[in-house]
């Protein structure tokens, strides 16, 4: 995570401050991303699969005569695959000073949370993709699960998505 | 009751009641045992005793041919008798594993251990479990829980509650996570979370029993550090397991499902 996000998510500051945080859906679930890191939302169109490329690429899409990679957000979650629907969109974002696209069954809103109102998820498990989750927050009524982006993919995973 | 879930409950029943058997029964079946292995160990020895005979008969034949190689090994059976001594010294000092110590957590005294005290019995999974009344946080229904991706089967997600976080767990999951085929889990209806004293660990149950004033004799009390450091004791008129809920709700910080090491 950036100094610069990580100063802003500081619960301790004088300020309490606000963040802003793209929201969108995977299965039932509303997860949230750093709105500084989302560069655009774009409508689901056709995923150019690569041979031989990583289990969690779902493929490349040219935006504005740009690669992007298009990483499955679903196997990346540990849930089932299901179909596209109108809903459907990538989100394009920027982490690790690199520009990928992570497809979500549909994206909710902008919303505005305090650093205050932003909760450690419970410290429970092992498993790689326990790390994605930055924090969770209680939005009314509904639990908001925080996604550290940086963390979607490992170093070494990050390295080889350069290569695209 | 499905038939799974009858099978279940008779193989907990008769875990149970393997648990609540008197230990001099154990002694006289240890006792039997130990006969039967001097038996079978006098029947050895003279085995050994006659194949030894032999060997020794037939050294005696041979003695001449294998002089030089004995001497040999003589020699080297002086060198192995000082490496054995150097061994020997070294042996005085303890043995601690981390496995002897980590995994035993000491029982503290508890309120519950004087006197009658109340518990809440609640069913999971066709299972009745205990919980002393003294240790209950409170009873919610259950509403929608949010599932957190990365998490151990047995956690269910984070449920809201007014403003609180409730750390839902599948009870039936975590109490039996072998008997938890997909069947049982689809058939499992929780309605109720059973808070665990004053922490964010709620337990899930399907129906709750009663709440009844238990005599201290009405329990196998488990006071001893067991490899079971959730299980205060067992009710002996239920045949129910009656649940240590500090320890229960460290093992769960800890994220460490029954057998410690999920």
């Amino acid at each position: 995570m950036s100094d610069e996000r990580r100063n802003s998510s500081d619960k301790t500051g004088e300020n309490d401050e606000v963040l802003q945080w793209v929201t969108f859906k995977l299965e039932n679930e509303v997860y949230g991303i750093n709105v500084m890191q989302v560069q655009e939302v774009l409508r689901y169109s056709e995923i150019a699969p690569v041979p031989g490329a990583p289990l969690y690429v779902l493929g490349i899409i040219n935006l504005r005569g740009n690669v992007v990679t298009v990483i499955d957000t679903r196997s990346r979650f540990g849930l089932e695959p299901c179909d596209v629907t109108d809903n459907t969109r990538v989100v394009v974002i920027e982490s690790e000073k690199q520009v990928i696209g992570i497809l979500v069954d549909s994206v909710a809103e902008v919303v505005y949370l305090k650093a205050s109102e932003i909760d450690d998820a419970p410290n429970v498990g092992n498993d790689e993709s326990a790390q994605f989750i930055q924090g969770v927050s209680n939005r009314e009524g509904e639990l908001l699960i925080l996604v550290d982006l940086d963390k979607l993919l490992s170093d070494d995973e990050w390295d080889e998505l350069k290569q695209f | 009751m499905s038939k799974p879930l009858a099978a279940s409950k008779k193989v907990m029943k008769n875990y149970l009641s393997e648990l609540l058997t008197d230990e001099p029964l154990m002694q006289e079946r240890s006792k039997h045992e130990l006969t039967d292995r001097e038996n079978s160990k006098s029947v050895e020895d003279k085995r050994l005793e006659t194949l030894l005979k032999n060997v020794n008969a037939e050294l005696k034949v041979k003695e001449n041919d294998v002089t030089t190689h004995k001497s040999v090994s003589e020699k080297i059976d002086s060198k192995k008798i000082i490496v054995n001594d150097i061994i020997e010294e070294n042996k005085f000092e303890p043995l601690v594993t981390h496995k002897s110590t980590g995994s035993l957590i000491p029982k503290k005294s508890k309120p519950y251990r004087q006197g009658d005290f109340q518990a809440l019995f609640f069913n999971v999974g066709g299972l009745t479990v205990a919980v002393p009344l003294i240790e209950l946080g409170g009873i919610h229904k259950i509403e929608k829980t949010t599932t957190l991706m990365g998490k151990p089967d047995w956690f269910k997600g984070v449920m809201l509650y007014r403003d609180e976080k409730i750390n839902v767990v599948d009870t039936a999951l975590w109490v039996m996570p072998e008997k938890c085929d997909e069947k049982m889990k689809s058939s499992l209806n929780y309605q109720y979370v059973i808070m665990l004293s004053d922490s964010a660990w709620g337990l899930t149950a399907e129906n709750l029993v009663d709440t009844v004033v238990l005599k201290q004799d009405e329990v196998k009390w488990l006071d001893t550090p067991s490899k079971r450091p959730w299980l205060a004791g067992l009710v002996k008129d239920k045949m129910c397991a009656l649940l240590d809920v500090d320890a229960l709700i460290q093992l769960l910080n800890d994220g460490s499902g029954i057998h410690q090491d999920d």
